[in-house]
């Protein structure tokens, strides 16, 4: 479980006329991560069967419809699978049809869309020329005469008087710009030109048109009738993508999967009589393996022994529950081959973290219901595996939600006696039996509670920082020998052992192991077994600080943790010393200062406390206002309660589920896994492929 | 001036009272400012891409660790003089 499966390298061999029979095979048993291969004296990579080309370029044709109709296999869950066998039967005849009746209509799409073009691009020339007003066969076709039509800025006539007076402009305006229709005799034309160009003129084609009316309409005309013909035509494209995407995404997968199969001489080494495939096989299933490969006698699989270098895939192995959350793992990255596989360590603090932030019953159970429902709605493998997360994480809730005892938000809240004014259901939640006696268990919101968990979580702190190191001394240890792993990770083992002892005795001095609980705190238990009192000093004993020295005489604040953190720092001290100088020189004691970052990170696990208390006051800002505004005297405005109630729940449900997972998930790849997990291995993706639309 | 006009056990209850509150309000610009150039940047590379989501969001939320440093020191303020 926590390390993941290990891996036998082998060979295929067989000859070279057998490679067809090899990748049909391999491709079906569906275990053979195939290295890629080095080329070497006798042995080149092999080139594809002969019916790739043929298989590919079917393949990007599909290709291209499945992108047209814009099918989202993701979204699809099969109704039917389909046979192999079937769809090689069908293959030339549905190509064929699809090519007939999408390809075909696709294209007349295409083409109907650049004639609308067309169409528009005659009607922004048309426009203009119809303001202006004069007939196109008076603006062109003189001798003597230029004439100019176009768009200008500014009006050019003063600026054209100046060159001569001999000519006739007809001005219009037009869309904040001028239009203008400018005669003049032939001779000047190339001066008019130039100076209309600095008005920015640009000219328009005139087109052979007699009425710029009829052609409009025309236009028009046309333009509707493609659109309509556009319309059709997206319909019919649409009942076929309803009646055909399962059927074209099944033979995209059974075409990819013959590619694949065809283009598995690309990962072999090919000799002019044999070929020789190297990969790796789960070890468990070798057998298995070797007996389906081996079936027709004239191939071999052999087992290679594993050299230094070799870098086998990765598998993760873990049960059922916890392969959820090695999404969230690979989400950081994917275990090395050698390395431990922290999905299961993820998958019980992550799911407890969240519950002990959120820890409230009614947003639990929204999230466990919420995540139910939409489990029915997004069918992909990513989704069903977050949303299971989500639900385990809502019943985590539900069950801290117990302990604390909160309900959307407080029933209890210290300074305020009444339930019914804290909360909408207070007297009824209160009513309750355990409610009444022997509820919260343990109260997060008075003094003491807080005290409490701030102080157990950074016990949780403590604890993972250390395990993470112990996690990291063991992958050093596998891949690199003991001395290393001292060096690197023991080293800084004993170190925050050290200070976790100078933390224990500093709190042991401040009481929190000796003093009972306050009068009133958590009603199930008795006081005795409260193992963390409060934070008061007994009487008579005076203690500023409570570091040793500081009270009356030297061994005052001396206590049996603070006796084991010295020989601890010394210890740390020494190897830190003995690792780091060699490598650094004599500066290398300034990397010292690096436990104060491990101290940091302990604190760092506050948040498992701060997160929670911040939604635990906006559940209690919210449900205290609906209060107060929904009953007597305020009456009047319920309406306004209920909905303040409703949108500041949900609100706060989202920041519920958005902060503790996302603080949680933190607290895992910061502070836990930097300790120990490198990863940057290779998946294990097997030569073959995970049939979706299609069955044996 | 302070003595006529409230006591010293109020005078220090109140201070520590906004030094809590010192402590968290700093710490939160100063997490703000470190997320803001986090968060813009997970946007752009979210915009290229939708798959860095989560982990852009995972970066967005690191430097959030100042503010929970500051929460820690306006709990402690709060114990001792609270």
């Amino acid at each position: 479980m926590l390390k993941p499966e290990k891996m036998v390298k082998i060979s295929v061999v067989g000859p070279k006329e057998q490679l067809e029979y090899a990748s049909e095979t391999l491709y079906k048993v569906n275990l053979l991560h195939i290295e890629d291969p080095k080329e070497a004296e006798y042995f080149r990579i092999g080139e594809p069967l002969e019916k790739a080309s043929l298989i590919s370029r079917s393949l990007v044709q599909l290709r291209s419809y499945i992108s047209y109709l814009k099918i989202d296999p993701s979204r699809i869950v099969p109704k039917r699978k389909y046979r192999s066998k079937e769809i090689e039967d069908k293959l030339s005849k549905k190509l064929e049809e699809y090519q007939e009746q999408i390809g075909r209509k696709i294209e007349e799409n295409r083409s109907i869309d650049e004639k609308i073009r067309g169409l528009e691009d005659e009607l922004r020339i048309i426009e203009p020329l119809k303001v202006l007003g004069i007939p196109s066969r008076l603006l062109k076709g003189y001798k003597n005469l230029r004439c100019f039509v176009g768009l200008v800025k500014e009006n050019p006539v003063e600026e054209l008087s100046k060159i001569t007076d001999q000519f006739d402009a007809v001005i219009k305006e037009y869309q904040k710009e001028l239009l203008v229709a400018i005669f003049v005799k032939a001779e000047y034309g190339d001066e008019f030109f130039r100076t209309l160009q600095g008005f920015g003129y640009r000219e328009l084609p005139v087109p052979d048109i007699d009425d710029y009316d009829v052609r409009i309409n025309e236009i028009e005309r046309e333009k509707e009738e493609l659109l309509n013909r556009k319309k059709q035509l997206e319909t019919e494209i649409e009942e076929i993508k309803v009646k055909e995407a399962e059927l074209l995404l099944a033979i995209e997968e059974y075409l990819s999967s013959e590619l694949d199969k065809s283009e598995l001489p690309l990962r072999a080494l090919v000799s002019k009589y044999a070929f020789v495939i190297v990969g790796y096989v789960p070890a468990k299933q070798l057998d298995e393996f070797r007996s389906e490969v081996e079936r027709n006698g004239k191939i071999v699989v052999e087992v290679i022994e594993e050299e230094e270098e070799d870098v086998p895939p990765t598998k993760l192995d873990n049960p059922a529950i916890v392969r959820d959350y090695e999404l969230l793992t690979t989400t950081y990255a994917t275990p090395k081959y050698k390395e431990l596989d922290p999905s299961a360590i993820m998958a019980v603090f992550f799911t407890i973290f969240f519950g002990m932030m959120l820890g409230d019953m009614g947003y639990g159970l929204l999230i466990t219901i919420l995540a139910l429902y939409l489990k029915t709605v997004f069918r992909t493998e990513g989704w069903q595996k977050l949303l299971n997360i989500a639900i385990y994480c809502g019943l985590s809730s539900i069950l801290f939600g117990f302990i604390y005892g909160e309900f959307f938000g407080p029933f209890i809240i210290p300074g305020i006696e009444e339930p019914s004014k804290i909360h909408f259901l207070g007297d009824a939640l209160s009513a309750l039996y355990t409610f009444n006696h022997h509820h919260p268990l343990f109260d997060r919101v008075e003094e003491f509670g807080v005290k409490a968990l701030l102080f157990i979580v950074l016990l949780i702190g403590m604890f993972k920082m250390l395990w993470g190191f112990a996690l990291g001394f063991y992958n050093v240890y596998v891949e690199h020998g003991m001395k290393e792993a001292i060096y690197e990770k023991g080293c800084w083992f004993i170190g925050v052992l050290g200070l976790v002892m100078l933390i224990f005795g500093f709190s042991y001095n401040l009481g929190i192991f000796t003093s009972p609980p306050e009068e009133g705190f958590g009603h199930l238990l008795p006081d005795n077994l409260y193992m963390l009192g409060s934070y008061t000093v007994e009487e008579g004993k005076e203690v500023p600080l409570p570091i040793p020295g500081l009270v009356d005489g030297w061994q005052a604040g001396v206590n049996i943790f603070y006796v084991l953190a010295l020989p601890l720092l010394i210890v740390w001290f020494v190897i830190f010393l003995k690792a780091e100088i060699p490598k650094m020189g004599i500066f290398g004691i300034i990397m010292a200062v690096e436990l104060l970052t491990w101290f940091g990170q302990i604190i760092s696990y506050a948040r498992l406390l701060a997160i929670g208390l911040s939604s635990v006051y906006i559940a209690f800002v919210i449900n205290y206002l609906s209060v107060k505004i929904g009953t007597p005297p305020g009456m009047a405005l319920l309406p306004v309660a209920i909905i303040l109630l409703l949108i500041g729940h949900a609100g706060n449900l989202l920041l519920g589920i958005l902060d503790p997972g996302l603080q949680s998930l933190r607290l895992h790849y910061v502070e836990f896994f930097t300790k120990f997990f490198e990863g940057g291995g290779k998946e294990y993706s097997p030569f073959g492929r995970v049939k979706k639309f299609l069955e044996d | 001036m302070v003595d006529a006009l409230i006591s010293d056990e109020a005078f220090i209850k109140g201070c520590a009272a906004v030094g809590a509150g010192l402590a968290v309000g700093l710490a939160g610009i100063g997490a703000g400012a470190g997320e803001s150039g986090i968060g813009a940047a997970a946007v752009g590379a979210i915009a290229e891409d939708r798959g860095f989501l989560g982990l852009g969001l995972l970066f967005t939320v690191i430097p959030e660790t100042i503010v929970i440093f500051g929460l820690v020191i306006s709990f402690i303020l709060m114990f001792a003089y609270g």
